[in-house]
């Protein structure tokens, strides 16, 4: 900006995709504004004369959000296939946002990792009287009958590592252009979403501590349960990403769609790991584990 | 042919037009500060004598003070300053057709619209939420407040996180991919650089509040004990998961700030920005040590001296980027040829009182020193110096530089110089005073203060006042005098907020018509926005541009 | 003409506040209406902190404001439009540069050396003569002086209508019970919360500390001078925060023995231990 400064033009139109007008981020808006009032009918017990409100409420705007969300993407698809609109720039775009969007997810997890970390390095504080009390000053508390790491856990960390070799095998298979392959690999890396997500369950159900226990549970379902809440929404974006390749979609050089996809498993993966080091096994570390 | 715009209800309700979700924001900035604005006129007013004049109690006063910062800092300064002023003028300095991202700029408005909603529900339904902006537990939790209203609050904050996230994952976007080619990094403007610092400030930030709001959710509503000290956790970590957001969240709203004001000193003197490379620099180490500041908030709450001494230190830190900035403002006036309309005064307004609030800052940095001030006025005194007199003056210089580009019209000049001084005036009359009142330990957040009741002949408006202040000063003890000069600072801060009203509205309807460079910006500090039309078309830049 | 008195006196007061600090043996604590400064200091912790505000800080910060605003003055008289209608082409000057960000380091590292010698003699005294334990409820305070058994009691403000001013008593800041301590007395203080966070606060002795439920947070006081002092609670704590004032009471050794005896019997009805459990019902099953 220091010297002076000359405009011209390059005497071409520019290459950025200009969207069209549309109303689904206004109706998003108010869908997650319906979520909002739904959970706090529900958490509040609210009636509307005799009719109590319970779940209803966040169904309902659980079906706004998802709705609007699959008419915005439809559209975005329809740009993209149909009407070619995604030029190599506005695809450099599309990965700066997904790059950002993961930035953004990653700092959401600092926040759980931040209380996790903030209860079990500092369970033995003498000024944290209430604390130590709850604790006995370990960590695990010793009334907790923690989950072994090397049991379920180490499965789990298997299916997941697995499904990350998958992708990089749909990846590499689209690339190269093998359609068959990749929607091999993309068809079994949502098998093994799936699979996680069931013994998910099935540890939760299972596991020896509730909800409701202090600390040491609120940090765990927290941080275990919001990347279990990612796993599954990786494993739809990759569900869709199937769809999209059976549709034959994807090609050799245009398939950023699935690599978005890819990306997001990937960083879910990663917090996976962090979660396995940290709060299975580091945190379970002197603890007892519960029976089965 | 290609200006073609959609009809009423497509253009403002499913706009993809970063102009006109400017435009929207710039309307919700201003209606959001009415009422964040007339919350802090009835506190003032509360506080202008001791005893309850309007208030039923403690309560309603906190949630006055709770909506009166959350809606400011959240629904004026964010919106205008980023969502406003950002959308309106990053694709255009860097001719650019538009956002990278359009509809998705779009949701990030208007999710703003529901989150205001539910936050101003949350100070009517039942009790209110009255926690202060800052939502600490356990006064936040079921314990404090059991009802509905801080449940509206917290979920009006991650509506209104969502929103500021995604806008700034597009302002990245937009400022790595869709420069004019030509315009590398180190010839960005610098109004650009400032919100590409904010946008990475935002995405690192704002998640952290998130997940520090979502446990306080889930500790209010489903038994989990994050902060709950009887289950093993701490109030402490939400204080510092806030002050993580919290104080990166100071810069957001100041950084777009610094860089209005350099484009405005630029013009005005007729001279390029001095040191543009360390202006840039300064607001990414702003930025960067922005980061690793937050619990100088928490000096007081039982941290270890040592960790205290460890943000003390860091803390000093930012007064030498910041010192860079303002120094560097002044080397750009230097041997320049100055001008002074209405946008110039209000950026030399912004340099003198934001190093009046920065310095005040810096004597809080002191961990020892804030033993005496911390949670006093000195502390309501220094943040509204950055942000009432700060962030706000920079809304209005950019207002002033730019409604002529915005709207096509300029304003009257006598008229906004007219406004320029009484706000400077009543604002400097509301919160230097508090200086005074936090030194001698008024406490901030009470309803009323200790002082004597106000004889029966010297209450109500219509009293000889020059008495009442006599009266005042010859009492024993008490914070009353500072408070009835800040109260009638005060009164006159809010007959500017008319002035300015009126002045908007002569513009938008009375206003001369204007060129496209209308300020006679010389080449060295002629930003794209300044070769189009006023206003501009509905799309420039069709044909590509380009710098030399 | 009165305005300009008023000015007047308030200038005075602010030179007397930085400049003489109190000579009376009897402390009056008060915030005066046309106070400038910070409270008369009861304590050498306030002792240091007005040092370091009035002898440092404030002449630092008023130096640098004083100067950005005489470069400002300066510009627009010399470089306005029609002083210079010229403008020149300066836009770097690398030593010009390292100076204003040299010199700003300097500066803070003159503040930082004294502010951590006095952060770190703030924090904590190696050996107390004595214990007092502050908990703060939803809305007033519990005191427990740990070395004398039996010596509790909680602490509420004195409503408005039962204040009688002939006694001394001040809106807002007077309490029921007063926290009696004895001067020239190393006072280690134990500052918890039973429900809310609150903070506890006395300006004249320099000391603020948030009470935390679940923490039990640390400081220290030594006061100089007998005397009356007031605090007031320095955290929202809801609905009552403007009213949970603090008072203190600082008399000589001998007298604060006399009064132990007086107040194991006054207070012999609260118990050993003040009702901490009673508040905190924060719902954890
Ligand atoms: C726009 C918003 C903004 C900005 C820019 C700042 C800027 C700064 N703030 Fe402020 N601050 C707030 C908004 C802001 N603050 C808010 C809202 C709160 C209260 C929150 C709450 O509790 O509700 C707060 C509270 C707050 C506290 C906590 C006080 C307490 O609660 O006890 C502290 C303590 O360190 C602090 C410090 C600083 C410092 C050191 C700067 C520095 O960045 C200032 C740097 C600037 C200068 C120093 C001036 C220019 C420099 C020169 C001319 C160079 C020469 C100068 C020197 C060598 C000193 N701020
Ligand atoms: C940007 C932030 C901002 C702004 C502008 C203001 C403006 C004002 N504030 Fe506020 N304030 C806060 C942020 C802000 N405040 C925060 C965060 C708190 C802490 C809350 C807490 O404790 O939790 C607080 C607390 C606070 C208190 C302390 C309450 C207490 O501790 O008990 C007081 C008391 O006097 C006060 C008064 C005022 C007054 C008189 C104004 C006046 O200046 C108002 C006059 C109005 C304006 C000057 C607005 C004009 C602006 C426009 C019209 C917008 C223009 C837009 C465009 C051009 C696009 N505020
Ligand atoms: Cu107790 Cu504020
Ligand atoms: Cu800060």
């Amino acid at each position: 900006m220091s010297s002076k400064i000359e405009y011209d033009t390059t005497g071409k139109p520019h290459p950025y995709h200009i969207v069209r007008p549309s109303i689904w981020p206004i109706i998003g808006a108010f869908s997650g504004m319906l979520l909002a009032v739904g959970a706090i009918a529900y958490m509040h017990e609210l009636k509307i004369g005799e009719f109590a409100i319970g779940f209803k409420g966040i169904g309902l705007g659980l079906l706004a959000v998802a709705s609007v969300m699959f008419f915005w993407w439809k559209d975005i698809l329809f740009e993209a296939v149909t009407e070619k609109i995604h030029t190599p720039i506005a695809q450099i775009g599309l990965r700066y946002g997904m790059a950002l969007f993961i930035a953004s997810e990653v700092m959401f997890f600092v926040a759980f990792f931040w209380a996790f970390f903030d209860a079990s390095l500092y369970a033995d504080q003498e000024i944290l009287f209430s604390r130590l009390e709850y604790t006995s000053g370990q960590w695990p508390p010793p009334q907790i009958h923690v989950i072994n790491a090397f049991d379920l856990p180490l499965m789990m960390t298997m299916i997941l590592l697995l499904s990350g070799c998958t992708t990089t095998w749909a990846h590499h298979a689209i690339m190269e252009g093998d359609q068959k392959s990749f929607i091999k690999a993309l068809g079994i890396t949502v098998g093994l979403g799936f699979t996680f997500l069931c013994f998910q369950i099935f540890e939760y159900s299972h596991a020896a501590f509730g909800f409701k226990e202090g600390i040491y549970s609120s940090t765990f379902y927290m941080a275990t349960g919001f990347h279990g809440f990612h796993v599954f929404v990786g494993t739809i974006f990759l569900a869709v990403c199937y769809l999209r390749a059976k549709k034959g979609h994807f090609t050799k050089d245009s398939h950023f769609g699935f690599e978005a996809a890819a990306w997001y498993w990937h960083f879910v993966d990663v917090v996976w790991l962090f979660l396995f080091v940290a709060v299975y096994w580091w945190g379970g570390l002197g603890g007892t584990p519960s029976a089965h | 042919m290609s200006d073609h715009k959609p009809g009423f209800f497509t253009r403002w309700f499913m706009s993809t037009n970063h102009k006109d979700i400017g435009t929207l924001y710039i309307i919700f900035s201003i209606t959001a500060a009415l009422v964040g604005g007339w919350f802090s006129m009835i506190m003032r007013h509360e506080l202008g004598d001791p005893g309850l004049q309007i208030a039923s109690g403690g309560q309603e006063w906190n949630v006055w003070i709770t909506a009166h910062g959350l809606i400011m800092v959240f629904f004026v300064v964010m919106p205008g300053l980023i969502g406003g002023f950002g959308n309106w003028f990053v694709p255009l300095m860097i001719g650019a057709p538009d956002m990278a991202f359009p509809r998705l700029n779009n949701i990030s408005f208007w999710l703003l619209v529901p989150s205001l909603l539910l936050l101003a529900s949350s100070a009517f339904i039942g009790s209110g939420a009255g926690t202060g902006w800052t939502v600490y537990p356990p006064l936040s939790s079921k314990l404090g407040q059991p009802g509905m209203s801080v449940d509206l609050a917290i979920f009006s904050l991650h509506l209104a996180g969502a929103s500021s996230i995604l806008g700034a994952a597009n302002f990245i976007t937009t400022i790595f991919n869709m420069r004019a080619p030509g315009m590398t990094l180190h010839k960005m403007p610098l109004f650009v650089w400032s919100m590409l610092v904010t946008s990475f400030l935002l995405v690192l930030s704002l998640p952290v509040l998130g997940g520090a709001i979502t446990m306080l959710l889930t500790d209010r509503n489903f038994g989990t004990s994050f902060f709950d000290p009887a289950g093993g956790g701490d109030p402490l970590l939400y204080q510092h998961l806030f002050w993580f957001f919290g104080h990166p969240e100071v810069y957001i709203m100041i950084l777009p700030a610094f860089g209005i004001i350099s484009h405005i000193v630029s013009t005005f003197s007729r001279k390029p920005v001095f040191g543009y490379l360390g202006m840039a620099y300064a607001m990414i180490a702003i930025g960067f040590v922005g980061f690793i500041v937050w619990a100088h908030h928490m000096y007081t709450a039982g941290m270890a001296v040592n960790t205290q001494a460890y943000f003390t230190a860091a803390t000093l830190i930012i007064a030498v980027p910041t010192g860079i900035k303002i120094f560097s403002w002044i080397a750009t006036m230097w041997g320049g040829s100055l001008r002074f309309p209405t946008p110039m005064l209000w950026a030399l307004g912004f340099i003198f009182l934001f190093t009046v609030g920065g310095v005040t800052g810096v004597v809080l940095a002191n961990a020892g020193m804030d033993t005496s001030l911390h949670d006093t006025y000195y502390v309501v005194a220094h943040f509204h110096y950055v942000l009432s007199l700060g962030a706000v003056f920079a809304l209005f210089a950019g207002f002033y530089y730019w409604i002529g580009k915005m709207s096509g019209r300029q304003y009257p000049e006598l008229a906004g110089k007219f406004h320029f001084w009484v706000t400077f005036t009543g604002v400097n009359l509301v919160f230097f005073p508090q200086h005074f009142a936090g030194l001698a330990g008024m406490p901030r957040r009470i309803v009323d203060y200790p002082a004597p009741l106000v004889p029966e002949h010297l209450e109500g408006p219509f009293v000889n006042h020059i008495e009442k202040i006599k009266w005042m000063a010859s009492q024993e003890y008490g914070y009353h005098l500072w408070n009835y000069v800040s109260t009638m600072g005060a009164y006159l801060s809010g007959i500017s907020v008319v002035i300015f009203l009126l002045i908007v509205f002569y513009t938008l309807f009375f206003g001369r018509k204007v060129g496209e460079n209308y300020w006679d910006a010389i080449p060295e500090t002629k930003t794209f926005e300044w070769t189009l039309s006023s206003p501009p078309p509905f799309h420039q830049f069709e044909i590509q541009p380009k710098v030399k | 003409m009165t305005k300009i008195t008023y000015w007047g006196m308030a200038l005075f007061s602010f030179i007397s506040t930085i400049s003489m600090a109190p000579m009376a043996a009897f402390a009056d604590d008060r915030a005066r209406p046309t106070q400038l400064g910070l409270r008369d200091a009861a304590t050498p912790q306030m002792e240091r902190i007005t040092w370091f505000h009035d002898s440092l800080l404030m002449y630092i910060i008023t130096a640098i404001v004083i100067f950005v605003t005489a470069l400002l003055v300066w510009v627009v008289i010399r470089y306005n439009e029609k002083a210079n209608p010229k403008p020149s082409k300066t836009t770097h000057h690398v030593l010009l540069e390292v100076v204003w960000t040299v010199i700003p380091i300097i500066i803070l590292i003159v503040i930082a050396v004294p502010s951590f010698k006095m952060l770190y003699y703030l924090d904590r005294v190696e050996e107390p003569e004595m214990t007092l334990k502050v908990t703060g409820y939803q809305w007033y305070w519990g005191y427990e002086y740990q070395d004398h058994e039996g010596v509790n009691f909680l602490s509420y403000l004195i409503p408005e209508e039962e204040i009688d001013e002939s006694k001394g008593q001040r809106r807002l800041l007077s309490t029921d019970n007063v926290v009696v301590l004895p001067i020239d007395t190393n006072i280690q203080i134990l500052i918890t919360a039973a429900d809310v966070i609150h903070a506890f606060t006395v300006p004249a002795f320099g000391i603020k500390k948030d009470a935390v439920p679940g923490r039990m947070n640390e400081t220290w006081i030594r006061i100089d001078k007998p005397g009356t002092y007031y605090g007031q609670c320095s955290e929202i704590c809801g609905k009552d925060h403007a009213y949970m004032p603090i008072e203190v009471k600082a008399v000589t050794k001998e007298e604060f023995k006399k009064w132990l005896v007086q107040a194991k019997e006054k207070f012999a009805s609260t118990g050993s231990r003040l009702p901490y459990e009673l508040a905190f019902n924060t719902g954890v099953q």
